[in-house]
């Protein structure tokens, strides 16, 4: 996926400016087998490109970066995450390519979000001598919004 | 008078330490652990506080490694991390092992240096004070000579399999530093904002996230430093991980109660024949960051 916009969902703030002491934003199982790319995110602005700037009148609220693998530089399979369970006695790493989990502190962002509803936009961005670019490397699981009172 | 030792403190920056001579000076190192050898430590300096000599002691020792083509050698240690296969950082990246699982690899690749000029120790580069590549690492020549801080020649092998894998890369490092587009580098607020977190969890997390933008601040599109395969060839790799280590021990100090959790302390750092739990203090491994040091001689005895 090249840009992510997400369908409109409770602020979990309520509205209520300032009525938590922190607000995360968690994306689970990220894929990072691609190029490295940063991940800006947006709220409530769906329109977000690579060109956005990152100040509060665009809503930016932070990033995260993946420090990608580039590609597979193994044999066939070499690459293939292992799904299912586990047998309990492999006592090996974790596979290299394990989705990660990205989290992205938007306390301040989404104090300044007085909608009861908002939208997640995430932008991949990935620098070059010729201009920024949008990659198509975005694969994430799902995302949570969380504050903390 | 007795030694007076300052250590690192609140303090984010080197302040003016200087000296002529290649080894830091003697100082008192407090009481002597079971693990830790009464004898002093090495000082990781900010690459932009070493003196003449300590620059070229460690650009020597760079150079010596870098001729060798055996496990003793710069192409080996860089290639733990990435290409060739396996790549060994993966267990580290994104998981709460990659800060003591890079403690671990800079002590190791440091030894790889002290075996070429003993008293060597690796420095680190503050980018959230000095948003720039160091003038150390970023000319071409020194002396007449190469430089080996600013380009290093990659691996074969890694560069046959990074084709393989469509990332074909330079045979020798560059970089493209601050590309448009680019994750600005973490400022001192940043800093301040990972040290402020009290949680091992969230710190090495967040810390994690902003070392990723230097890696792809350096490196742009077609440099070394941006891709894991290929990042630990780019002399600055070493650098920009040390300001990291130390970013870690200043939290460590800042949260003696807080630590990494039990359930960690016991996990295994393959390649290296080292636990979590042997990682944790930077001084048994006989190192530290120093922000001041002054000392002098004993009594004697």
């Amino acid at each position: 996926m090249q840009i992510f916009v997400s369908p409109v969902i409770e602020n979990p703030a309520g509205g209520e400016q300032g009525d938590f002491s922190r607000a995360d934003l968690i994306f689970y199982g990220v894929d990072h087998s691609g190029p490295s790319f940063e991940a800006r995110v947006f709220l409530n602005n769906p329109d977000a490109k690579a060109g956005t700037p990152r100040d509060d009148a665009s809503r930016y609220a932070g990033s995260f970066t993946v420090f990608g693998h580039a590609g597979c530089a193994g044999d066939v399979g070499h690459c293939d995450v292992p799904m299912g369970p586990r047998d309990p006695f492999d006592r090996r790493p974790p596979h290299a390519l394990t989705p990660q989990t990205k989290t992205v502190i938007v306390t301040d962002a989404l104090r300044k979000i007085s909608d009861p509803e908002v939208t997640i936009t995430v932008v991949p961005v990935r620098p070059g001598a010729e201009g920024a670019e949008v990659v198509d490397a975005l694969r994430f699981e799902r995302f949570s919004l969380l504050t903390y009172g | 008078m007795p030694p007076r030792v300052t250590m690192l403190g609140s303090a984010l920056r080197w302040r003016g330490y200087e000296h002529d001579d290649a080894a830091p000076p003697s100082m008192s190192t407090g009481a002597v652990s079971p693990q830790q050898p009464s004898v002093p430590l090495r000082y990781r300096l900010n690459v932009d506080s070493m003196s003449a000599a300590q620059l070229t002691a460690f650009r020597a020792a760079m150079t010596s490694a870098m001729g060798i083509s055996d496990e003793r050698g710069y192409n080996y240690q860089a290639g733990i991390h990435g290409l060739p296969l396996p790549i060994s950082c993966d267990i580290a990246h994104g998981h709460s092992i990659f800060l003591p699982w890079h403690r671990a690899y800079l002590y190791f690749f440091e030894l790889t240096l002290r075996d070429q000029q003993p008293d060597v120790a690796l420095p680190w580069w503050d980018w959230s004070t000095d948003p720039a590549i160091p003038v150390a690492y970023d000319e071409q020549r020194v002396n007449g000579a190469a430089n080996p801080l600013y380009s290093a020649k990659v691996d074969p092998v890694a560069l046959e399999q990074g084709a393989r894998g469509k990332d074909p890369r330079a045979p020798m490092t560059l970089r493209e530093p601050d590309s448009d587009g680019a994750p600005p580098l973490p400022s001192n607020s940043d800093i301040e904002e990972v040290l402020a977190l009290g949680s091992f969890e969230d710190f090495t997390h967040q810390l994690e996230n902003l070392h990723n933008n230097v890696h792809m601040w350096v490196g742009g599109n077609k440099g070394h430093m941006g891709d894991i395969q290929f990042a630990a060839f780019d002399p600055i790799f070493w650098a920009h991980h040390a300001m990291i280590d130390r970013v870690w021990r200043l939290w460590q100090l800042r949260h003696p109660q807080a630590g990494v959790p039990a359930t960690l302390l016991n996990e295994a750092l393959p390649p290296f024949k080292m636990t979590v739990a042997q990682t944790i203090e930077s001084a048994t491994l006989g190192y530290e960051y120093a922000a001041q040091a002054t000392g002098g001689t004993g009594t004697g005895g």
